[in-house]
């Protein structure tokens, strides 16, 4: 039987918004399918992890303060993920997550937290700690050359500069920066963004693309995946899609 | 403006709005606090105060502890209704005094919002306050359970009144040590109950020592991170308890303190923690035990906590949750019981349910108990049934309905046993559209 193999990280510290629901829907969808999904957790003090080893590694966002904590856990790892991003390991990272893998986090007082560095964006706290990018959000995404609309709910206070390729283009809500006109960041094997929902639950398109890379890269294939029943999630993101236009 | 001015304007107001038929929620109050914040200081209260504050379970307690009083014969002032800020709380004061602002009762009880305990009790002197739990709630997603708890944890410091704490919650355990100088600390616990686990099995926050920041030790877990809990580090959590809940039986629904069996009309562990909390309040006020019996023999509150009526010869329970641990409770409830069931699941994203609905992946849907079908409704009907469906529920016995009305037609379209849980704005008009079918 053909598995994906994932790594959760810190699934104690990094669970504010419901983001564990991706890998519910990660598994569900391999499992619908006839695929195995082995789940690792990774908290703090465990055994180091081989991130090459794993097909996908996906961390969700958290409260400021276990975010400081963590980082310098993860900074540990900065080189052994580095590599597993470069050989081409998936990446999935949420608000948090997403901020953790550029080169720094400036708090509201100007204090730095040290990123990964993994990639070069970097991320600047709002001066007014009530302002936040809170609301329902709607990007445009490029899927394998297909334009896809990626519906989800944004909240950080963080600004996000200096970055090139990013997920989509803002359709509706914030994105990287108050206003902004792009979300998030990606390539071929990453998706980082500030979308909760959690994003897959909304995106089956967004799941099948991650599902779709690793097992193309891990059984060096084409496949085409099966087409799952998802009336639920059709119904529900033409409900969203159509309020959001009204609201526009 | 002077304060007699205000008390005497708030009251002609209260008549004409009675005239009217209305009571007037939280808006007598507003008016009042605009027109001068002090006027808290106004009252002249002899009685003792009593309050409770919590994420969950505020409204079951503060109108418990009222009806053991009013069983004992005394006189109570209560926000009943809920409105729990203090604008809440003014209009109800307002509404009970005297035009000179006496206020002629025995005991004053208050359900206080988590927020608003240190406003409230600026100027008014607290004899008693209860604090149940702590629990993320939809609303305070940008992790502010802390700050609130360090708000309390503020106030507590200069407070030497009686204090009962839930010593099975961490997060209020710690509330204990905010005053080092106050004797009147009370804490309650319950013991194991037959579904307690020993891994935590609803999302839940106090996983670390707040004075040393070591894992705590549970020995097991009640509901989400309600549990017997100790630092294995410092020893926090190893407190005398004053009330102690023994032989729960949630099946002909009793508990025990001091040997002496309470009945109740609920069926849930978190009702024990609430009904343990009243207890020790009344024991306070030396209320004999067996007024409490009578008393909690006969409360009930029919507003959709935990509400079970009949509809047209179908046995129903309907529930609020405004949070993942409120919808958990219910569903502790429902796979508890082995019967045959179906469940309405309403799901609203208003302003006072917060737009974020994501906090439905924390509800534990895993292995439901004898589920035939489940209905949801709600502006996110959808969400919440993808929600259930991924959860490894069947996909083809989820029916979701944007319209309130199908949704209870269809589910009431047989007399197979019926849960209800309705997050905060679709309470109300969910009941309503459930007694049509009465
Ligand atoms: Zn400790």
């Amino acid at each position: 039987m053909k598995e994906l193999k994932i790594l959760y990280l810190y699934p104690d510290l990094l669970e504010l918004y419901g983001d564990y629901g991706n890998i519910q829907v990660l598994k569900y969808r391999l499992e619908k399918r006839g695929f195995k999904a082995i789940i690792d957790k990774y908290c703090i003090n465990d055994d180091a992890p081989d991130f090459n080893s794993y097909d996908l590694v996906f961390a969700g966002g958290g409260a400021d303060n276990e975010q400081s904590i963590l980082s310098k856990d993860l900074i540990k790892y900065k080189d052994d993920i580095k590599k597993a991003v470069q050989s081409g390991v998936f990446f999935l990272l949420i608000c948090g997550a997403y901020q953790l893998f550029g080169k720094y986090y400036k708090g509201v007082e100007g204090n730095i937290v040290n990123g990964l560095a993994v990639f070069d964006y970097y991320t600047e706290a709002i001066e007014d700690r009530k302002k936040r990018c809170i609301g329902n959000i709607v990007i445009s995404a490029n899927l394998n050359g297909k334009e896809t609309k990626v519906i989800g709910f944004e909240n950080h206070g963080g600004q996000t500069f200096d970055i090139n390729t990013s997920f989509g283009k803002v359709l509706y809500g914030n994105g990287n920066k108050f206003g902004d006109s792009q979300e998030g960041f990606m390539t071929e094997n990453v998706i980082a963004t500030y979308l909760h929902g959690p994003l897959l639950s909304k995106n089956p398109e967004v799941a099948d693309y991650i599902i779709k890379y690793c097992l193309d890269r891990k059984y060096n294939e084409n496949l085409i995946l099966e087409k799952l029943d998802d009336t639920f999630e059709t119904l529900c993101r033409n409900q969203l899609l159509e309020i959001f236009k009204d609201s526009q | 403006m002077k304060n007699f001015i205000i008390v005497v304007i708030i009251k002609i107001m209260h008549i004409v709005l009675k005239i009217f038929g209305k009571n007037g929620g939280n808006l007598l109050g507003k008016l009042a606090y605009e027109w001068n914040p002090n006027i808290f200081k106004y009252f002249k209260i002899e009685c003792p105060i009593v309050a409770v504050t919590a994420t969950n379970g505020k409204t079951m307690t503060n109108n418990a502890i009222g009806h053991i009083f009013k069983t004992a014969g005394k006189k109570v002032i209560s926000n009943v209704e809920g409105n729990n800020m203090e604008t809440g709380i003014l209009s109800t004061l307002l509404k009970n005094c005297t035009l000179t602002g006496k206020l002629n009762a025995d005991f004053l009880v208050f359900e206080v919002d988590e927020g608003y305990v240190p406003v409230v009790f600026k100027d008014l002197k607290l004899d008693t306050l209860v604090i149940l739990d702590f629990f993320r709630d939809q609303l305070d997603r940008n992790g502010e359970v802390e700050t609130l708890i360090l708000k309390i944890n503020d106030f507590l410091k200069t407070y030497n009144g009686n204090l009962v704490l839930n010593n099975d919650d961490p997060n209020v355990a710690r509330l204990g040590k905010a005053n080092p100088e106050n004797t009147n600390i009370k804490y309650f616990s319950v013991e194991k109950y037959d579904f307690a686990t020993e891994k935590i099995k609803e999302a839940g926050e106090g996983k670390y020592c707040p004075f040393c920041n070591t894992e705590l030790k549970y020995e097991y877990y009640q509901y989400s991170h309600i549990g017997k809990f100790v630092c294995p580090n410092c020893d926090f959590g190893n407190n005398k308890i004053t009330t102690l809940a023994t032989d729960i039986d949630l099946k002909n629904r009793s508990f025990k303190v001091d040997d002496i069996t309470y009945n109740i009309r609920f069926n849930s562990i978190y009702n024990i923690y609430n009904f343990t909390a009243c207890v020790c309040v009344a024991s306070i006020y030396n209320i004999e035990s067996e007024t409490i019996k009578n008393a909690l023999s006969t409360f009930v509150l029919n507003n959709g906590r935990l509400e079970e009526v009949e509809i047209n010869g179908t046995p129903t329970v309907i529930n609020l949750a405004k949070n993942p641990t409120g919808a958990n409770v219910s569903l502790r409830i429902l796979n508890e019981d082995d019967e045959e069931k179906e469940l309405l699941f309403v799901l609203n994203d208003n302003i006072a349910d917060g737009f974020d609905v994501s906090w439905i992946w924390d509800i534990n849907f895993d292995k439901l108990n004898n589920v035939s079908r489940i209905i949801t409704s709600g502006k996110r009907a959808y969400d919440i049934a993808i929600r259930i469906k991924t959860s490894g529920y069947p996909a083809s016995k989820i029916e979701p309905y944007l319209s309130l009305s199908d949704a209870v037609n269809s589910f009431y379209s047989n007399n197979i046993k019926k849960y209800v849980i309705a997050n905060y704005t679709s309470l109300q008009p969910t009941r309503k559209e459930i007694f049509k079918h009465k």
